[in-house]
């Protein structure tokens, strides 16, 4: 009897404990998840809104613009994604090496980008990016182009552009993972294969990339993520626009525009954030099943 | 034929000397262990004949080729790690099988040398799992199986065992010297633990910060000890070592300063020196005698070790011929064959 009641405290203290932290999360998260579901399916401009069933979801089927958007986070996420996390592995093999010289600045200074302010670099690669910007100059003094390429004008350079931005900018992020990654591998594993006579390629190949399968898979998940909420580098490139013509509109972006820029469409705009929400899922879960152990049959 | 050679080898990390001019000839299918205390170098030295470190200086020879600059894997070698360093991701069988991919064998080879290797190591029964899902003395066998496969001259061990539970290490002794004779190969075998090496041993070599102390056969170091070191360091229960002066008629020891015990070898008088004696030469028909009192007993069944002191003096470990009726407090007489004494000068260099 006494015990059940010491227990009872002991719940109720715990509960008031983490009340706090609970309640926080309650109203700022989980309330606005729910409230947005509920709101993808209401319809309707402005305060003015009303229950549409999945009007919605067939408005997206038929906009354009949207289609646009969702080819464009595509474009970014295939192309972008893999590049990264390639050029991630072999900085991160590369300075992993011991007999390195100057290790600790290279290390600091790929990793560099992804702490340094989103405005003042987007301001320098618009600068340097310009028709007359210094890397145009530079290009056309090495004679690899023949005029200036418009970068920001250009559907095709402007996506090329912000995959060179959002590149530059996480890589060395990841890098970070699989050098703490690398670094946990058992050097003798590498010296029992030199004594094996494995090549410096088959032992990046059959060894170090397994070996760090999870940590991709990882890095890989939140890449995708990113990319596919990709909104900093085109809203500040393009000046928020999405432009030139829509070619560098991603979901996000466009998801701001239905709700600040444009005559607000609140649940519109919800439902194209769970179209995120969705994709993300699949993805990740897509991704998990590629690198699930297989088991010998 | 695949002795090897040591000439004059030297290692340095920057200003550290880790290996201070090694010289050693290793036979073909001889079995020789390094052993010494932590930081000797053992290691280091077995890297170097690996190909794993670079050699500062000196010329290492593997049959009749100089090998300093050739890649290890050329270098017709395979070595066992303390740590295993299995492939995690790899089944045993992918695992023993890995380098011979790369060595151009044929499908059909590689699972035969695989089969062998573990028909020899009792690994059949394992071949689809993963390191991960073996035992320790399991990983290590298909370490050893890895090594196999390879059909190299010289199997190179570093502290192969270190890892393992003591009932283990034994068992897994036992089958490292049954591989030895099935094989039939040069091994170099690196440990701290001087039991492994005098078991394992065909031939001993006592490093100590980087130089080599005494090299010879286990029974040889044990009888015959050089110095002070291989003397302490080989045979276990350790070797009493007790401090005495050289005087006409013999040695007098500091803490038995009653007695004086005849030298088995000739010394000036006046000369300080250190005596060793085994504890299991302690004999009770010897001549000469050290009055003690006992301490500690040990029981072992096959032998009783008495850990007795005369007054004043430091803990003298005795084989007691296994007197059973010993009890501690008792008074005991600890005789013993002043021949069987090995005597050692202040340089720590026994005296002949």
């Amino acid at each position: 009897m006494a015990q059940a009641r010491l227990a009872r405290r002991e719940h109720i203290t715990g509960w008031a404990f983490i009340a706090p932290a609970l309640i926080l999360l309650g109203l700022f998260m989980i309330y606005p998840i729910v409230w947005s579901l509920w709101m993808s399916f209401q319809v309707g401009k402005g305060m003015n809104l009303s229950f549409g069933g999945f009007a919605n979801i067939v408005r997206l089927t038929k906009d354009p613009v949207f289609l646009r958007a969702l080819g464009n986070t595509f474009t970014f996420f295939i192309f972008q994604v893999p590049i990264m996390i390639v050029l991630a592995l072999l900085f991160a093999v590369a300075l992993n090496d011991a007999t390195l010289k100057f290790r600790g600045f290279f290390r600091t200074a790929i990793f560099l980008p992804c702490a340094t302010s989103l405005i003042a670099y987007s301001t320098v690669f618009k600068s340097m990016f310009a028709i007359d910007g210094v890397v145009n100059q530079t290009l056309m003094a090495l004679h690899i182009i023949g005029g200036p390429i418009s970068w920001l004008g250009d559907p095709f350079w402007a996506k090329v552009l912000i995959i060179m931005a959002i590149t530059w900018r996480w890589t060395g992020y990841n890098m970070i993972f699989y050098l703490a990654a690398l670094q946990n591998i058992d050097r003798s594993i590498y010296e029992a294969a030199r004594i094996d006579g494995v090549p410096a390629w088959a032992r990046f190949w059959y060894i170090t990339i397994p070996m760090l399968k999870p940590v991709i898979l990882f890095t890989t998940v939140i890449s995708t993520i990113g990319t596919l909420q990709l909104f900093d580098e085109v809203a500040n490139l393009t000046a928020g626009t999405g432009g030139p013509s829509d070619s560098t509109l991603t979901l996000s972006l466009y998801i701001y525009n239905l709700t600040f820029k444009f005559m607000p469409s609140f649940g519109y705009s919800a439902t194209v954030s769970w179209v995120i929400v969705v994709l993300v899922g699949i993805l990740s879960f897509l991704q998990f099943l590629v690198a699930r152990d297989r088991k010998p049959s | 034929m695949s002795g090897l050679k040591l000439r004059n080898v030297k290692k340095s990390f920057g200003s550290v000397h880790v290996i201070k001019g090694v010289d050693l000839d290793i036979e073909d299918k001889q079995f020789v262990v390094f052993v010494g205390p932590s930081g000797c170098g053992k290691s280091t030295l077995l890297r170097m004949i690996a190909g794993l470190e670079q050699i500062s200086s000196g010329d290492l020879f593997i049959g009749d080729k100089r090998m300093n600059d050739v890649d290890p894997a050329q270098r017709g070698i395979a070595m066992v790690f303390q740590s295993y360093a299995l492939y995690p991701h790899m089944t045993v069988r992918e695992n023993m099988g890995f380098a011979l991919r790369f060595a151009g064998a044929p499908k059909e080879e590689i699972a035969t040398r695989v089969a062998e290797a573990a028909r020899i190591l009792e690994l059949g029964a394992l071949l689809d799992r993963k390191p991960g899902q073996l035992s320790g003395g399991q990983r290590q066998r298909v370490a050893i199986g890895r090594a196999i496969v390879r059909h190299p001259d010289v199997f190179l061990f570093d502290e192969p065992l270190s890892n393992l539970d003591a009932e283990l290490r034994v068992h897994m002794r036992i089958e490292i010297a049954r591989l030895h004779k099935e094989l039939n190969t040069t091994i170099i075998y690196v440990t701290h633990d001087q039991v492994e090496a005098m078991t394992l041993a065909d031939k001993i070599v006592v490093l100590r910060d980087g130089v080599i102390e005494q090299a010879g056969s286990p029974l040889d170091l044990y009888d015959d000890p050089d110095n002070l070191f291989v003397a302490g360091f080989i045979g276990s229960p350790k070797m009493n070592l007790l401090a005495g002066t050289a005087e006409a008629g013999g040695i007098r020891l500091a803490d038995f300063p009653e007695q004086l015990v005849p030298s088995p070898v000739a010394v000036p008088a006046g000369t300080a020196v250190t005596v060793g004696i085994r504890p299991e030469h302690f004999d009770p028909t010897g001549s000469a005698a050290l009055e003690t009192t006992v301490e500690i007993i040990e029981h072992l069944g096959g032998e009783t070790y008495a850990y007795a002191r005369g007054a004043g003096s430091s803990l003298l470990t005795l084989a007691t011929d296994n007197n059973r009726t010993l009890k501690t407090g008792e008074r005991y007489q600890a005789r013993f064959n002043p021949a069987s004494l090995l005597v050692f000068g202040q340089d720590g260099k026994r005296l002949r």
